[in-house]
């Protein structure tokens, strides 16, 4: 099996935060692959660090055989990156938004205006092209973020939180393109908390909690026994059996005073 | 009926205290803030009390009617634009936060109305209406019909504000809005400028010159209120009775168009989540730019680093800050006759700061650029078109500047030097631009009237002294080249030569810039990406 990407020993600390915990990790090509945890476990941190976007303290991360901090020109051409908690230039269109990264990316113009009209079309942004970025919603900037990950057709995909508050529509729209795009041979790796969506999507799991991955492979194998991902993950990030209580015995029948 | 009545006390009540208590929450919340607030207060309190005095000592004078009717006035267009201005002054001034108490209009207007007469503003207002009544009432009839028209006075400058946030509350409160409030600042130098500018007319030509528009405004509520107190004291108590009348009518036009708006608000959806009905009319046509620069990467950075130069609420400030004082300087310095045709620089000076920062002014947008390089010639390109992009609004209006300050001066043997001079330091000035870029980048937060974020001061401070220091050294070999052809004998009819000598070496020096600036990008993009992040 190749790697799509490959993580040694990678380590980040903030101040006294230890945020990522020396990682190991073999991404297997070709998969849809969810990088899954509770908030705060480091999986921004950890997708910063493999797309070049943060630097790690210690370690180092091939993506399909190339370094990333030594290698960017190999690397950068490859990955398409979808950030959470970053801004995009919000003050251009959704039309031109994907132009400039087209452009940007070195692509011929031309081609940028195709690929970009057809991803307007197929994320269902057409009506929205020349609105400005900044009066997207939530759906719609994940949507355009996702339209100028693809538009150079990359190896790899990284994406944080693609489906963090956005609709149900629009969702099924950013799946159905994800689903082609991998049916292809390309990779896409993807975080998230939502467990009922990466049991859905992914054939390959990583399960992080605390800065380190507690468990990785196929869903089959990540979920044992356990009757669903959402049991086994509890479990492996040790949350299991908090109680609700008996504290909120007022609530239920709607009294209005 | 009388369970009615209490209802509504009880309302009045409730959001009167949550006033109260936002203004001491908003005050909890760090002591930087209370500092402020309290500072302000003090300053507004010694303001009013000033104004207070001032107003008195006015008593008797003959213009002292018209000066209260005119002061009025400006108030009350203080109150107009306040809340377009700064929306997120008064918590209380956003009813659609209430949109989901079962409330009726009727009691809602008169809390909310109650609620807005606490605080510095409406007692600043007080002050002045109570200094204008005393300017000019003379006896007591005048007293009881001034002590009438200050209230109505306060209240309709109260209403009005409420009105105004309430009509345009869905600007207000949609992205539009936000991008109006970062300009304030903007507008509030340029009032300053034309109050200063009122001021020394009125200084030099005598309050005479005031009674012409006094006549037409002492008929506009609020200015009708204090102006009934005059006509009393004058014992033309119809025309006061008229006057107060007028003021009472506005205040209740105004609450019933206030009335109409907030049940209109509250009942139906929000802005946001009407959309996509004006989305054709305003298409955004990319030709026209495009098709003038070059193609690649330089073309398209400057595309948009020019788009957001108009649409960027925080780079359109500082552009027309750069712009205006560019001009300011000099042009106001040749006009006073006090001015040297070397302040012409200043226009290429100010325009060159743009150049720093660079990649603070994307914010964590930078991102996208960082993805997409991968070399010192990536970084290369992108700095140089950031810098060319620069030029194309700076080099013909430097040139334009200097041109028109030799005019005024008369001083045409000159211009070549200048601009020559100019030249060189918009060379410097965006070689230490693209360094300090790179060197020492920090956030500007895209919320508020803040330009750096928390902790990046010094920073900042650094970036652009330091730049500045370094590019008025860089430029000096064409500044002793210039004091040079001056002092020596024969010298001036060489000084010509000081326009391309200054050109090239300012092409010169932002090559070199822009080529020690390249590999220190594309070595600390992650550390310049995480500084940009802050805001």
């Amino acid at each position: 099996m190749t790697s799509a990407v490959s993580v040694r020993g990678l380590w980040k600390r903030f101040g006294q935060q230890v945020a990522v915990a020396g990682i190991d990790l073999e991404l297997p090509a070709g998969k849809f692959i969810g990088l899954v945890g509770p908030n705060g476990a480091g999986k921004t941190t950890t997708l910063s660090m493999v797309t070049g976007l943060l630097r790690p303290d210690a370690g180092n991360v091939e993506v399909v055989g190339h370094d990333v901090w030594r290698d960017p020109v190999e690397v950068k051409a490859r990955i398409g990156v979808l950030p959470e908690g970053l801004r995009l230039f919000e003050r251009l269109s959704g039309r031109e938004l994907l132009g400039y990264t087209g452009r940007l990316r070195g692509l011929p113009g031309a081609e940028v205006d195709k690929r970009a009209t057809q991803l307007l079309d197929v994320l269902d942004l057409a009506g929205a092209q020349h609105k400005l970025v900044v009066d997207y919603s939530t759906g719609m900037r994940k949507k355009i973020g996702l339209a100028a990950a693809l538009l150079h057709n990359p190896e790899v995909l990284f994406l944080d939180e693609p489906f963090e508050g956005v609709d149900p529509v629009s969702a099924q729209t950013i799946r159905g393109v994800l689903e082609r795009y991998t049916a292809s041979g390309a990779t896409v790796v993807f975080s998230s908390h939502v467990m009922e969506l990466v049991e859905s999507l992914c054939d390959w799991v990583a399960v992080m909690a605390a800065g380190r991955i507690r468990a990785h492979g196929t869903l089959a194998e990540v979920r044992g026994d356990a009757p669903s991902l959402q049991r086994a993950f509890l479990e492996l990030v040790g949350a299991q059996g908090r109680d609700t209580g008996s504290h909120l015995d007022w609530l239920g029948g709607g009294a209005t005073r | 009926m009388s369970t009615d009545g209490a209802l509504a006390a009880n309302i009045d009540s409730v959001v009167v205290r949550l006033k109260l208590s936002l203004l001491k929450n908003g005050l909890k919340q760090s002591g930087g803030r209370r500092a402020a607030y309290i500072g302000s207060a003090v300053a507004v309190l010694l303001f009013s009390v000033v104004q207070f005095l001032g107003l008195i000592a006015l008593r008797g004078h003959a213009h002292a009617g018209s000066v209260v009717v005119l002061l009025v006035a400006v108030l009350a267009g203080g109150w107009a634009v306040m809340p377009l201005f700064f929306p997120s002054g008064d918590e209380t001034l956003d009813p659609t936060r209430l949109v989901m108490l079962p409330l009726r209009p009727r009691p809602l207007v008169r809390a909310l109305l109650m609620a807005s007469l606490v605080g510095i503003g409406p007692l600043f207002t007080l002050c002045v209406l109570t200094g204008s009544v005393i300017a000019v009432a003379h006896g007591g009839a005048a007293y009881v019909v001034g002590v009438i028209g200050v209230v109505l006075g306060l209240l309709v400058c109260v209403a009005l504000a409420r009105t105004v946030a309430a009509a345009n509350i869905r600007l207000l409160t949609s992205r539009k809005g936000r991008d109006l409030a970062v300009l304030s600042g903007l507008v509030i130098a340029v009032g300053a400028q034309v109050v200063n500018f009122g001021a020394q007319r009125l200084g030099s030509r005598g309050l005479g010159q005031l009674d012409g528009p006094a006549e037409v405004l002492k008929w506009v509520p609020p200015g009708s209120a204090i102006g009934a107190a005059d006509s009393a004291s004058e014992g033309s108590y119809g025309i006061a009775f008229l006057q107060l009348a007028l003021s009472a009518l506005a205040l209740v036009a105004l609450l019933a168009v206030w009335s109409r708006h907030l049940t209109k608000l509250m009942t139906s959806p929000d802005g946001s989540t009407l959309q996509g009905a004006d989305a054709k009319s305003r298409e955004r046509s990319s030709t026209g730019l495009s098709r003038l620069l070059p193609a690649g990467r330089t073309g398209t950075v400057m595309e948009r680093s020019l788009r957001y130069v108009w649409r960027d609420p925080k780079t359109k400030a500082a552009w027309v800050t750069s712009l205006a004082i560019g001009l300011i300087v000099p042009v106001f310095n040749a006009l006073q006759g006090t001015g040297s045709i070397y302040f012409a620089c200043f226009a290429a000076g100010m325009l060159g700061v743009q150049m720093y920062n660079q990649f603070g002014q994307d914010t964590s947008a930078f991102w996208m650029v960082a993805m997409t390089i991968s070399s010192t010639r990536d970084a290369y390109v992108e700095l140089r078109a950031r810098a060319l992009a620069l030029l194309v609004i700076t080099l013909p209006y430097a040139t334009l500047v200097t041109v028109l300050t030799t005019a005024m001066l008369d001083d045409w043997p000159k211009l070549p030097e200048v601009l020559g001079l100019s030249f060189a330091l918009l060379g410097a000035m965006l070689a230490t631009g693209a360094w300090t870029s790179a060197r020492f980048p920090y956030s500007i937060p895209q919320e508020g009237y803040k330009n750096v974020a928390p902790g990046q001061s010094g920073l900042a401070f650094m970036a652009i002294l330091g730049g500045m220091v370094s590019a008025a050294l860089l430029c000096a070999p064409v500044i002793a080249g210039t004091i040079w052809l001056n002092v020596s004998e024969g010298g001036e009819q060489w000084s010509w030569l000081l326009l391309p000598v200054g050109t090239v070496y300012g092409v010169l020096v932002t090559e070199a810039g822009l080529r020690l600036a390249a590999p220190r990008t594309a070595r600390r993009l992650p550390e310049i990406l995480a500084l940009v992040s802050k805001g």
